[in-house]
């Protein structure tokens, strides 16, 4: 937890500690009119704070992609307030949105949405040179993140030469391309198998350690067991949360038959 | 049969899914094949309505003229000459000032008797026939005067109603009508008049009218201010110039009274030189157009097969051999070439006389030229060739792959070019995204290139024929009513490119968008603002155009130029315009396709994110 | 612990108890920690009872341990018996009836809401996939433990979307009544 202290700027340790990086209100969306009306979001309420990882939890079509998109301003809100690190963002113009994508919110998606045709170095520094960020910074940073993720020697393969689970880390490099105070993730292990996975596991893990803050929304328990809290949503609103961090049970052993 | 009403209501099916592109699809091949058919028609109009005309007025073989009554025996020589087996005339002719509320022409009035006439009857359009006090005018004149039966107008000073509008083969329509008296400006009437059409700039165009002998006879008190002309049948049609040569050398030797003669091989071509330069004009337009049309089509099938890629794959799993994938894919778009192509006709042949119909003085036949068999298979060969050309490539690709890969892949994956993707890292954002977006498709890239090319080029060639135009009827070549023709039917085909080539760019930049929904999606996830995006789908079009529209000029127009020239032998070379006109056409076209974009790429640039992020690629 | 496990570990040469010991632990990982150290040496004068191994004290030389002195090796009786449990295929069954029972039993009987008790198990579950999860990334790839932990967590996994299923399931019946 020290290198958190660390990475957190002088002048926002007061921010920090009082307002959390994400805070939401009463947030609603809802497609449709009158009877065939849908509320894919219903009145959420959330708080984040800096360096929290926090899962949220659904079956299919309970609304939670529909969350992610309205919190990073993909999609508009029907009703409610979203604050990112104090200020508001429900509303603001279209421009300013783009803005705020790109250097505030860093996006992981299911089906990880890399440019075919760019390199994996390309497609990890596309944020910074759409930031307006010098192309030898931006290819410096994209190749430190790459090392990051493990990817080094990889930097310059096509998406279409990577295993999925190397394409997820790439697309993880990417969304931190702009040291993002917070990182969205849409079901960042749906599309993945068993072993690719875990690959991806223990980059959520190390990201969680060195004090990234995460939002992730999935239906992948494993996923969702490595966050600090864990949001249940169903039909559009939360209906339970759990706290996960925590001592051992100390009784792994009996849930493979060590122990009677 | 089964397989055949397979692949019918297939592709039928697919068509009525895709209207809009169906449509689009119809319009394009339509343009090409409506120029075509207009040009084809044109074609054999510049023979066929003089050989009508010449059949229905029983039209001679031979024009012969004296300018005083002095060579009357001469004609009567003339008349009992080797070949001649039937002779109509010799008419009084003179020359008079026309005068009606709209202005004043010179013209030459022809004495007739009854319209009975043995050889060259002139077939009335309007009317009746010559009567006392009343004349017939020759039917492009009638259309130049603008008068029409029952109207009055004065000859000499004296009152006449115009009783009839006819058609002859005698002599051709106004304006290229030549004088059957030498037509000096002093009256003095020529001496040996060898070539009647040398003494045009004497008087200017005369118009042609008929009156009784009576009448003629009794607008001059002077018998020799007329002139005499003569009709000749001869037994063998074919020989006529020979005979007119014949005639002609002896004719040389003696002086004054010697009588021209003028072969009815001389009056079709004089007849239908105006016909030629449009054809000229419309058979280029029309290639123009079916290559902006090939260009166009591929675009469309393009995009569309990498969109059908799945329908193969599955066509395939149920047991569909290459072969049917491939019928099912061309037979769509042969459906849409030969409807389009009937459609294409149809429009031609209804629009055609209004080039070629009478009294327009283009040709001035009877009737219009009918579209012959060889024309309709011309235009629906190319319809269709223009259909499958296009097709063809992007067929191959989406029939051979194998079935899995197809069911799998739902999209023909993007091109990498790996210096563009380089180079365009140190531009500016807008200009960055809008390389890359351009240069991950270089078949479109080339699409776009060429498509602009060859409209710049025809916009090239339409500016040099303009200004040869005006060239030429500063020299006399053309009178201001034929130069506006032309300069209409140059009008027409230009506009019918710039149409094409503009619905051609707003296809362009909607295919881009389509194609790009993900990748603009995913780059505003990024942080691409709205107005980046949309500045970026429109430069992706705008920054070829620009190549192309230079690439349109050299070697585009410049060789299309050197073409023409080469084809045409009428020794008026066509030079390119000025350089001021060129920079215009390039900064033009380039504005001209981005404000075509813009709509769309202000659509495309706007999408919501989410759901084309969420939509499985 | 079965005693076949420790009778199929002698089959390959005789063995000490410390020994025995130190290989459960190899393949068990941290879960290997939870083994009481006595629980061999019962298990092995059981099976040396039983006729199945025979030990061997002869080997006097540092150690003062009793059993740790002794070498056990199979009888003919163990090696039969360990030939018919490789044999086996019985497989344990996890006992999802009783969870089941709980929450019609519940919701009948109004004792609870049967969606809390689901909130309630889905949050045990997900601290133990946690737990479970932490442990099989602490170990190296591909080792014996690792390869354990992982089936831990595809069975906790597989509960958890059981528990999705009963979610819906009384969600429905729920709006329904």
């Amino acid at each position: 937890m020290n290198d958190t202290t660390d990475d957190i700027a002088d002048e926002s340790t007061d921010d920090a500690a009082g307002t959390p990086v994400l805070r939401v209100r009463g947030l609603r969306k809802q497609y449709g009119a009158g009877e065939g009306m849908v509320r894919a979001v219903d009145g959420v309420d959330l708080d984040i704070g800096a360096a929290e990882t926090v899962a949220v939890m659904g079956p299919s079509g309970c609304g939670k992609s529909t969350l992610l998109h309205l919190l990073g301003g993909l999609e508009r809100p029907s009703g409610g307030q979203v604050w990112l690190q104090g200020r508001r963002i429900d509303g603001i113009g279209e421009k300013a949105l783009a803005r705020m994508r790109r250097t505030d919110i860093g996006f992981v998606f299911q089906s990880f949405h890399l440019m075919e045709e760019l390199t994996a170095v390309e497609n990890v520094e596309l944020p910074a040179l759409l930031a307006g960020r010098s192309p030898r910074a931006a290819r410096e940073r994209a190749a430190q993140l790459l090392e990051q993720v493990g990817l080094a020697e990889r930097a310059h393969f096509l998406p279409s030469a990577l295993s999925g689970g190397q394409r997820q880390r790439v697309a993880l490099a990417r969304a931190l391309s702009n040291e993002p105070p917070l990182v969205l993730a849409d079901e960042p292990t749906g599309n993945l198998d068993s072993a690719a996975t875990v690959e991806v596991l223990r980059l959520f893990e190390s990201l969680h350690r060195r004090g990234q803050t995460l939002l992730i929304v999935t239906h992948d328990a494993r996923i969702a067991a490595t966050a600090d809290r864990l949001i249940s949503m169903r039909d559009g609103a939360f209906v339970d949360e759990t706290r996960l961090g925590g001592g051992s049970t100390g009784r792994l052993g009996a849930l493979v038959g060590l122990e009677d | 049969m089964g397989r055949i009403l397979l692949v019918g209501r297939l592709a039928v099916r697919d068509l009525r899914r895709r209207r809009l592109e169906t449509a689009l699809l119809l319009l394009a091949i339509m343009a090409a094949t409506t120029t075509l058919t207009l040009g084809l028609v044109l074609s054999e109009a510049a023979g066929d309505p003089y050989r009508s005309t010449r059949e229905a007025t029983n039209g001679p073989d031979v024009v012969a003229g004296v300018g005083r009554s002095a060579g009357l025996a001469r004609l009567e020589e003339l008349a009992g000459a080797d070949g001649v087996v039937e002779r109509g005339g010799p008419y009084p002719v003179l020359r008079a000032r026309l005068q009606t509320s709209g202005g004043a022409w010179d013209v030459q009035a022809v004495g007739r008797r009854g319209a009975d006439a043995p050889l060259d009857r002139p077939q009335l359009v309007r009317g009746g026939w010559v009567r006392e006090g009343g004349v017939v005018v020759e039917a492009a004149f009638a259309a130049a005067l603008d008068v029409g039966v029952g109207d009055r107008l004065t000859l000499d000073g004296e009152w006449f109603e115009v009783a009839g509008v006819a058609i002859t083969a005698a002599m051709p329509p106004y304006p290229e009508a030549f004088c059957l008296l030498a037509c000096r400006a002093d009256g003095e009437p020529a001496d040996t008049g060898a070539v009647a059409g040398s003494a045009r700039e004497a008087v200017r165009n005369p118009g042609l009218l008929w009156l009784t002998e009576a009448d003629v006879r009794g607008l001059t008190s002077d018998p020799d201010a007329l002139g005499y002309v003569m009709n000749l049948k001869l037994a063998d049609p074919d020989r006529a110039q020979a005979f007119v040569d014949a005639n002609l050398r002896m004719g040389a030797q003696g002086a004054k009274g010697v009588p021209y003669l003028l072969s009815w091989q001389y009056i079709l071509q004089e007849s239908t030189e105006l016909a030629q330069d449009a054809q000229v004009i419309l058979v280029f337009g029309s290639w123009l157009l079916a290559l902006l049309a090939v260009a166009s089509i591929a675009v469309l099938v393009g995009g569309r097969m990498a969109e059908q890629s799945r329908r193969v794959g599955l066509l395939k799993a149920v047991g569909g051999t290459p072969g049917l994938v491939a019928a099912v894919l061309l037979a769509e778009y042969v459906v849409v070439a030969i409807v389009a192509g009937a459609a294409g006709l149809a429009a031609g042949a209804l629009t055609a006389p209004l080039l070629t119909g009478p009294g327009t003085g283009l040709i001035g036949g009877a009737g219009t030229a009918p579209i012959t068999v060889s024309t309709a298979g011309v235009v629906l060969a190319v319809a269709v060739a223009v259909a499958v050309a296009a097709t063809c490539p992007p067929v191959v690709r989406a029939a051979r792959p194998g079935t899995l890969g197809a069911l799998a892949a739902s999209v023909r994956p993007p091109r990498r070019v790996g210096w563009l993707i380089a180079v365009s890292a140190r531009l500016p954002v807008p200009v960055l995204l809008a390389v890359r977006v351009a240069a991950r498709r270089p078949r479109r890239l080339a699409l776009t290139v060429a498509g602009i090319a060859i409209t710049v080029s025809g916009i090239v060639v339409a500016l040099s024929a303009g200004a040869g135009l005006a060239a030429q009827r500063l020299a006399g070549l053309y009178d201001a009513a034929q130069a506006a023709l032309l300069g209409q039917v140059l009008f027409i085909v230009t506009l019918i490119l710039l149409c094409l080539a503009g619905v051609n760019a707003v296809f362009l930049t909607w295919a881009t968008v389509l194609d790009n929904r993900h990748l603009s999606a995913l780059a505003r996830a990024l942080g691409a603002t709205p107005a980046a995006m949309s500045a970026a789908l429109a430069g992706a079009q705008v920054l070829p155009a620009l190549a192309g529209a230079v690439l349109g000029i050299f070697p585009g127009g410049a060789v299309l130029l050197a073409v023409i020239n080469a084809m045409n032998d009428n020794g008026n070379d066509a030079a390119l315009p000025p350089l001021w006109q060129l920079l215009v056409v390039v900064a033009g076209t380039v504005l001209v396709v981005a404000v075509l974009t813009a709509l769309p790429a202000r659509l495309g640039g706007r999408r919501p994110v989410s759901r084309a992020l969420q939509a499985e690629v | 612990m079965h005693q076949e496990v420790i009778l199929a570990m002698l089959a390959k040469e005789p063995s000490h108890g410390y020994q025995l010991r130190a290989r459960l632990r190899e393949a068990l990982g941290p879960l290997g920690e939870a083994l009481n150290a006595g629980h061999v040496y019962v298990t092995l004068t059981r099976l040396e009872k039983a006729g199945l191994l025979a030990a061997d004290d002869t080997d006097r030389s540092d150690r003062s341990d009793r059993s740790d002195r002794k070498v056990y090796a199979l009888t003919p009786a163990g090696q039969q018996r360990v030939a018919e449990w490789i044999a086996e295929v019985s497989w344990p069954k996890p006992d999802l009836a009783q969870f089941h029972l709980k929450l019609i039993t519940a919701a009948a009987a109004g004792l609870s809401d049967p969606l809390a008790i689901l909130d309630a198990q889905r949050r045990e579950l997900l601290r133990r996939l946690r737990e479970a999860q932490r442990a099989a990334m602490a170990e190296p790839a591909h080792s014996d433990a690792a390869l354990l932990l992982e089936g831990i967590v595809l069975r906790l996994q597989a509960d958890l979307r059981w528990l999705e299923a009963c979610e819906k399931n009384w969600t429905l019946r729920r709006n329904r009544s």
